[in-house]
Parts: structure tokens; C-alpha cells; sequence
């Protein structure tokens, strides 16, 4: 094990030097995601005052405020580009070299990403987490900041980047279908931007699409860790749920190994 | 035909620490140096000459061929190509020159090679009849039938090389430039290319810029040499000058029956050669000899050796360009 | 004269290149357009699962807020369709060296650059724009004269400007910072704010998207001014007005950064 870890911290070390290389480019994406969040923000406080309640399908202004901002930060502490790096070894034919080599790919990539994951955290977590809580403060006149729902919240955002690892991994072998990653990689997002409820609470939608979407793994990338994080589950089905998250990550890990097994016998016989 | 007056091009360049901490500091306080790439370049080209314009890596070369094909704007100095400068015309100074980096392509990638030319036909706006004797002769020169309707991601490099010569000739361009035009081809495709440039430069009076790393271009296709180091001039001026100047290195090969010949030679203690001016190299019964002509003449040498071993076959050469040229480096490094 | 003439053949070979390497890669571009038709449904499905819970928003009708943002869809559309390129510059054209190639030719390299790629995945917004437009402008009741018709059709190339000159101005960063495709980016993110009416946000923000970044009139302006027909000075005149101008600045920072350009490698 501790042998394993010394072959790969040279690879969480290269994804932090990457990080850092093109920090100025990161930053302006990151600025870019806030102003959506912020265009968001307009458009619920535009539906609040319409609606005339203060509470919407069990979402308060203030709380949709921290969902919409949550939802910004566990989509950028779980996001991973699997898709794109396979995708492309799959078009220029260099995934076969990694066949000749003795580690995992999976794991260097992983490792690499977690180096990535590091600048992340430290940029964005603390002024996100300390944002929310001022705002929840200031909201309801106590403080809601809770410990124990902050770390499980943790632990569900690295089962939900596991999830979103390994879909991503599996997503990337539709390069041997459509050659074109780019759109392939946009029509997923639009797809699991949608159904893991970035866009809008479950809540809001029809019961029986409510009950489906919980059910399908995109609900476990982003919705369970917020709806954690903001104290929505709790006893049964907050075990439920995570539960639940830990099913999504074996399975896509198992079929990401399906799919790459496939992927070579595939590569074998073409002589690829 | 062009003219280069005190070319001189300066870049800022960021100094950064190392690691994450150095890299925090650049975010919020960068610092900055001032890095001189070129510094006073001065040559005349005139027209249908072959200019070989050599240097050590990161001598400045591409930042001056980048500058005379008006890619780059000099920060001061300036160079005119029949009269034409970049910094006031662009467009009608780059219809007299034609461009090939080795390392990259102006080809349409997707496309099958035809419909390159069919775009920079109208591009440099060259009429119909004149595209269509163009291409006859390019084709002739560069042999592009086989491959004109292949896509040009599926061509060879040699290929693609001499698609791309094609494509900075379509235009009849009174200057050529040539940055590493043989890179990674092999000896009979090199050979090939250096052949289609010599006919061209011959048939059409074209000047040619040619640099490369491969001296054995240089010595084949052109006259005249331009060397640089550090940004500057080093050298200026025909093959033979260059030879006469620092080529003072000559060449003595012999076969021997002597035993270590090298050891009873023992050259260097008897006339004092230094480092640099002697080197020997023994193989079997072959032994290899340069020396510097200026410390000892070659009649000398001769005398000395014949009168040391037992000789069975001699001969005494100038030595190549490359050798040269090594040596013009290492001094300056 | 002769100058525009050329343009206008030049631009014609481009997209008849681009339309042959489309062919040669059909199923991509289906692709192109499918993924970019998906991503328009979703947020209508959004706006129209909002709406199902609200009788209007801060007074507009579904239809309303739809029209616009179907409106807001064809100059973006038609920007991204023939300009897309600009992208590139800022991603990794002037990183990796490969502007050289612009600067060799007697071309104009803006007009070079732009007119270069055809993004055909642009016809899914292009189409759900139109759709959208469409189904929505029978229900909306709307004065129509010649006149109306004339602004309309004059605004929308206009409108189309402010893309197109905004992505010129972050694109031309590149020349000093190497990288900018990430500032485009992130302007690209304010023009959200745009495909909703701009009642709906504070003073500040629409301050900012009407002079500062003035995405608000690419859409809700003009779009406005087809709704309700009031102040085409304002909602129309200004939208030219602002284009041009956005215009002249970004092709002034783009040749002061040719000047810096520093190409790539030794």
C-alpha cells in the first residue's frame, strides 16, 4: 500500500503544478461560473417575489440562495474530465500504450486530478462555505453551520466525484462511436446538468419525475450532497441516500473495467 | 533584395520561483526581465542568392526570420524586401515572400491537398491561367500528382513537406524563406527537397533564406553564409571565406602497421597543440587526424609523421563545414 | 469597393472549404447540432416548470420571457456560427504559435481569422431561436408596420456585432497573456443575464449589462422594442450606436496586440 502510494504521489504532485501553471485561466473560469450563479440567483428572487409565498415547494428565497450556491461549489470540487482524455487517446490510438505500462490508468489519472482537487479545495472551499453560512446567519438571526452535516457532506462529495470519475471514464469510450468528443461531452452535460439538479430542486418537478430522478446516479453527483449539506436528509434516508451513492460508485467503477476490457480485446484484434 | 539594418527585437519574460509558493508570488507580484533576442543584426541579400543563416540553438534565428517574414515587430532597426517594409505594408510586403516552418503547415488539414491551393490562389489572388501554369510546374518540380486528392492529414511527412514548399511558391514569391525544411525526413526525401529548391532558385532567379540544422543542406544549396550567436553577427560571407577564415583545420588520413600510433606520434607534447586544435581517431589500422594548419603547416605535419611510422597510405583534406562550424560554437558557448 | 468585393469572395471559398470538410465528417456535426438543441430544451423546460408555479414573472408572460429568449438565440446564433474561430485565438492559436500563419498572408488576419470556420453546431440555437420565435409570436399581440419590420431586420446584424466584438476585444488578450479563451468565457457567462427582460435584476447588474458589458442589447432591448414598440431611440438606436463603438475599441486593442504578438518557440 504505502509502495502503491510512492508510485503516485508524482502524479498528484504534476496535477498540482498544473493547477497552479495556469491559475490565471482557472480564476476566470471559476469568475465566469459565479456570474451564472448569480444570473440564477436574478431569476428564483424574480420567482419568489411572482409567487408571493415565501416558501416554494419546501425551498425558502434564502435557502434556494444556498442551494444555487452549493450546487456551484459541488459541481466544481466533483468535476473531472475523464471523458476527454481517454476520448482523445482513443482517436490519435495512444491508449495503447498505456496497455504496455505497469500501473493503473485509471489510478494515475485519478491521482493526477486529486492534485488538481487540491488548489481547488483551498481556493474555493472556505470563502463558498464561509459566504453560505453569513448569508444562512444573517437569514434566520442564528447560526446554522453544523459540524457533523459539513463532514458528511465531505464524504459525499468524494463519493460523488468517484461516481462522477468513473461515468466520465466509461462516458470517454463513445469516442470509438462519435469522433466529434466535444459535442458528445456537451450533449452529457446538458443531460446530467439537468437530471442531477443543478438546474432546478427536484422538488419543483412532477412527483413521479421527482421519485425517478433520486433513483437514477446523476441525483447522487449533486443533489445528495446539498440536500445533505442544507439538512434536508436526516436518519434513515440520510444513510439511505449515501447508501445509495456507494452503489453508483461500484457500479461505474466495475463497468469502466467491463469497458476497458472490451476497449482492449476491441484494440487487439483491430492491431490498434 | 533585402536589406537589414540593425535589427534589434527585445521580450519581457517573467521570472518565476519554483514551486507553488513561486508561483503564488507571480500571481500577485510578477516580475519581469528584460530578455534581448536580437541585437543589431545587419545583412544585404541580393536577388537569386542562397543564403544560409545558421546559429546555436536559441541564437535568435527564428526571432530574425520571424521579423523578415513581418510576423514579428522589431523593437527597433528595420528590414525591406524590394523596397517593401512589414511595418508599413504588411500585405504587399508578404506577396513577395513565401514561408515554410519546417515544424508546421499552412495546409488544410481535412481537406485533400487540392483544395489548399484552390484557397491560396485566392488568397494571393493569382489569375486562372497563371494557377494552372503554376501548378503544372510545381508539380513537376515537387512531384505532387500521387497525393494532390489525399486528405493532407494522411500524408507522409516528406509528403507534407513538399506540399507545403508548393504551397509558399504558388504565389511566385521573389523571396523564399526556409526555416528547417529537411527536419525529420529522411536521406533520399532530404535529397529530393534540396534538389526542387536548387532547381527553383536556378530556374526562377528566386532568393532563398534557408536555416537549418542539417549543415549538409547548407554546403549543398548555398554560397553565402550569415551566422548568429547571442542575438549578434558572428559571421558574414561566402563558404570558401568562412573556410579560409576559421577552416585552417585540416584533415590527415593514413594506414599504419605502427602499434599506437597516436602514442608514438604524441603530437601535442612535440608541437604543442592545444585543445581544441588537434583530435585523433584510431580505427584498426586507420587513424584519423585534424589539426589546426595555423599552429603547424601541412607540410610539417607530413614530414613529421612520415619520418615517425611506417605509412602505408596517406591523405590530407580540408575539413568539412560541419567541422567548422562545431567548433564556431563551442567557442562562442 | 474592390476591397469589400474581395471580402465577400473570400468569405465565400472559406465556408465553401469549411462546407466540404463538414461533409467529410457528417455524423459530428449532427452531433454538434443535437448537443446544442438539448441544451436550449433544458432551459426552456426550466423556464416552463418555473412558470407552472407563477403566474408571471415580475409581470412578464411565458410567452414573453420565451420570445425573448428565442430572440436573444439568433444574434448569438449567428455569431457563433460565423465567427467562431475567434475561440480559438484565445485557447491555444497564439499559445501554440500557430497565428504565424495569418501574418504571412496578404489578408487582413482579423477578417482571416474570423471568416476561417464555419460552427455549424450554431444551428441548434439558431433553430430553436427561430422555433421559439415562431410559436410564441402569434399569441403575443404584437403592432406590426413597415417600419418595425425595417428596425428589425437592420438590429439584428448589429446585435450580432456586440458577439462578435466583445470576442474579438478577450480573444486579443491572448497576444500579451498567451491565453485568454477563459475571459471570453467568462464574458460569455454575463450575456446569461441578457435572455432574460432586465426588470428582473437590481440597479447594479443592470447597469453593468446595459453600458459596461452591454449584452442586454444583443436581446432584451431590441426584443423589447418588438414587444411593446415603445422608444426604438433607446432600444434600437443605442444597440447600433454601442455596436459600432464596441466594434472600433476591440479592433484597436486587436492590432496593438498583433504589435506584441511574440509568437512561439526559440
Amino acid at each position: 500500500m504505502k509502495r502503491k502510494l510512492r508510485i503516485y504521489f508524482p502524479f498528484i504532485n504534476a496535477g498540482l503544478q498544473e493547477a497552479t501553471t495556469y491559475r490565471a485561466n482557472w480564476f476566470f473560469m471559476i469568475l465566469g461560473n459565479v456570474l451564472g450563479c448569480f444570473v440564477s440567483y436574478f431569476i428564483w428572487n424574480a420567482v419568489f417575489l411572482s409567487g408571493g409565498n415565501d416558501t416554494m415547494n419546501g425551498f425558502t428565497m434564502p435557502q434556494m440562495v444556498v442551494y444555487i450556491f452549493l450546487m456551484f461549489l459541488t459541481s466544481t470540487l466533483i468535476s473531472s474530465g475523464g471523458t476527454y482524455d481517454i476520448g482523445e487517446e482513443i482517436r490519435d490510438g495512444s491508449i495503447s500504450m498505456r496497455m504496455i505500462k505497469p500501473i493503473s490508468y485509471n489510478s494515475t489519472f485519478l491521482f493526477q486530478e486529486l492534485g488538481n482537487k487540491i488548489m481547488t479545495v483551498c481556493i474555493l472551499i472556505i470563502p463558498l462555505v464561509l459566504g453560505v453560512e453569513i448569508c444562512r446567519t444573517i437569514f434566520t438571526g442564528e447560526i446554522q453551520f453544523n459540524i457533523i452535516g459539513f463532514l458528511l457532506y465531505i464524504i459525499s462529495c468524494v463519493f460523488a466525484y468517484l461516481i462522477n470519475f468513473f461515468f466520465n471514464i466509461c462516458f470517454g469510450f463513445i469516442a470509438f462511436v462519435i469522433k466529434y468528443l466535444w459535442g458528445a461531452n456537451m450533449m452529457k452535460n446538458c443531460i446530467v446538468g439537468f437530471l442531477s439538479g443543478t438546474m432546478i430542486p427536484f422538488t419543483f418537478l412532477p412527483d413521479f419525475l421527482e421519485k425517478l430522478f433520486l433513483f437514477l446516479p446523476f441525483a447522487s453527483l449533486n443533489y445528495t450532497p446539498v440536500m445533505i449539506y442544507m439538512g434536508m436528509y436526516s436518519g434513515t434516508e440520510l444513510l439511505f441516500y449515501m447508501g445509495l451513492q456507494l452503489f453508483w460508485v461500484l457500479v461505474f467503477w466495475g463497468l469502466s473495467k467491463l469497458l476497458w476490457r472490451v476497449a482492449t480485446k476491441h484494440l487487439c484484434v483491430q492491431g490498434g | 533584395m533585402i536589406y537589414v539594418e540593425n535589427l534589434r527585437k527585445e521580450f519581457k519574460k517573467t521570472i518565476k520561483d519554483p514551486g507553488v509558493i513561486g508561483s503564488l508570488k507571480a500571481l500577485f507580484h510578477p516580475h519581469n526581465e528584460k530578455v534581448i533576442a536580437v541585437d543589431d543584426i545587419s545583412f544585404n541579400v541580393p536577388e537569386g542568392e542562397v543564403m544560409g543563416f545558421i546559429g546555436p540553438n536559441g541564437a535568435g534565428k527564428s526571432t530574425v526570420i520571424k521579423m523578415l517574414t513581418g510576423i514579428l515587430t522589431p523593437t527597433s532597426g528595420k528590414c525591406t524586401i524590394n523596397g517593401k517594409n512589414p511595418a508599413e505594408d504588411r500585405k504587399n510586403y508578404v506577396r513577395e515572400i513565401g514561408v515554410v516552418f519546417g515544424q508546421r503547415t499552412q495546409l488544410w488539414w481535412d481537406l485533400p491537398l487540392r483544395e489548399t491551393y484552390g484557397v491560396l490562389k485566392e488568397i494571393y489572388e493569382v489569375p486562372d491561367d497563371k494557377y494552372k501554369k503554376r501548378m503544372a510546374f510545381l508539380n513537376e518540380v515537387l512531384d505532387l500528382e500521387s497525393f494532390i486528392t489525399s486528405p493532407v492529414r494522411t500524408l507522409s511527412l516528406g509528403q507534407r513537406m513538399r506540399a507545403d514548399i508548393a504551397a509558399s511558391l504558388l504565389h511566385s514569391p521573389k523571396v523564399l524563406f526556409l526555416d528547417e525544411p529537411t527536419i525529420g525526413l529522411d536521406v533520399v526525401v532530404k535529397d529530393n527537397i534540396r534538389n526542387a529548391i536548387e532547381y527553383i532558385n536556378k530556374q526562377e532567379n528566386t532568393t532563398v533564406i534557408l536555416t537549418t540544422h542539417d549543415l549538409a543542406d547548407i554546403e549543398l544549396l548555398s554560397k553565402r553564409i550569415v551566422m548568429i550567436d547571442k542575438g549578434k553577427n558572428v559571421f558574414d560571407g561566402t563558404i570558401s571565406e568562412l573556410k579560409s577564415k576559421y577552416g585552417q583545420i585540416r584533415e590527415l588520413h593514413f594506414e599504419t602497421d605502427t602499434q599506437n600510433a597516436d602514442k608514438v606520434l604524441a603530437y601535442k607534447e612535440h608541437f604543442g597543440f592545444v585543445d581544441d586544435d588537434i583530435s585523433i581517431k584510431t580505427e584498426g589500422t586507420g587513424v584519423q587526424v585534424r589539426f589546426n594548419s595555423e599552429v603547424v603547416p601541412v607540410s610539417e605535419m607530413l614530414s613529421y609523421t612520415l619520418g615517425k611510422i611506417n605509412i602505408n597510405d596517406i591523405s590530407v583534406k580540408d575539413a568539412d563545414i560541419e567541422e567548422i562550424i562545431r567548433r564556431l560554437y563551442k567557442r562562442e558557448v | 469597393m474592390k476591397n469589400i468585393k474581395r471580402m465577400l469572395r473570400m468569405h465565400r471559398i472559406f465556408v465553401s472549404q469549411e462546407i466540404k470538410r463538414m461533409m467529410e465528417y457528417k455524423g459530428d456535426f449532427i452531433v454538434g447540432i443535437i448537443g446544442f438543441l438539448l441544451g436550449q430544451f433544458f432551459n426552456l423546460l426550466f423556464l416552463w416548470i418555473i412558470f407552472s408555479q407563477i403566474p408571471s414573472l415580475v409581470g412578464w408572460t411565458l410567452e414573453q420571457v420565451i420570445f425573448i429568449y428565442g430572440f436573444s438565440l439568433i444574434p448569438k446564433g449567428l455569431d457563433h456560427l460565423l465567427f467562431d474561430n475567434l475561440w480559438s485565438i484565445g485557447h491555444f492559436t497564439v499559445r501554440k504559435g500557430d497565428f504565424d500563419k495569418y501574418l504571412t498572408r496578404p489578408i487582413n488576419p482579423l477578417f482571416h481569422v474570423m471568416v476561417e470556420k464555419l460552427q455549424i453546431d450554431a444551428l441548434g440555437e439558431l433553430i430553436m431561436g427561430i422555433a421559439l420565435i415562431c410559436v410564441t409570436l402569434p399569441t403575443l399581440a404584437i403592432e406590426w408596420s413597415v417600419v418595425k419590420i425595417i428596425l428589425i431586420l437592420l438590429v439584428i446584424p448589429f446585435a450580432t456585432l456586440i458577439y462578435t466584438a466583445i470576442k474579438i476585444a478577450t480573444a486579443a488578450i491572448a497576444f500579451w497573456t498567451k491565453r485568454s479563451g477563459n475571459i471570453t468565457y467568462m464574458f460569455y457567462m454575463v450575456n446569461d443575464f441578457a435572455k432574460y427582460p432586465v426588470t428582473i435584476y437590481n440597479n447594479f447588474v443592470k447597469a453593468v449589462i446595459t453600458y459596461i458589458i452591454p449584452f442586454a442589447f444583443t436581446a432584451f432591448y431590441p426584443a423589447n422594442y418588438i414587444l411593446t414598440g415603445e422608444n426604438p431611440l433607446f432600444n434600437i438606436g443605442l444597440t447600433v450606436v454601442i455596436s459600432l463603438v464596441l466594434l472600433v475599441i476591440s479592433v484597436l486593442i486587436w492590432n496593438r496586440g498583433i504589435k506584441a504578438y511574440e509568437s512561439a518557440g526559440s
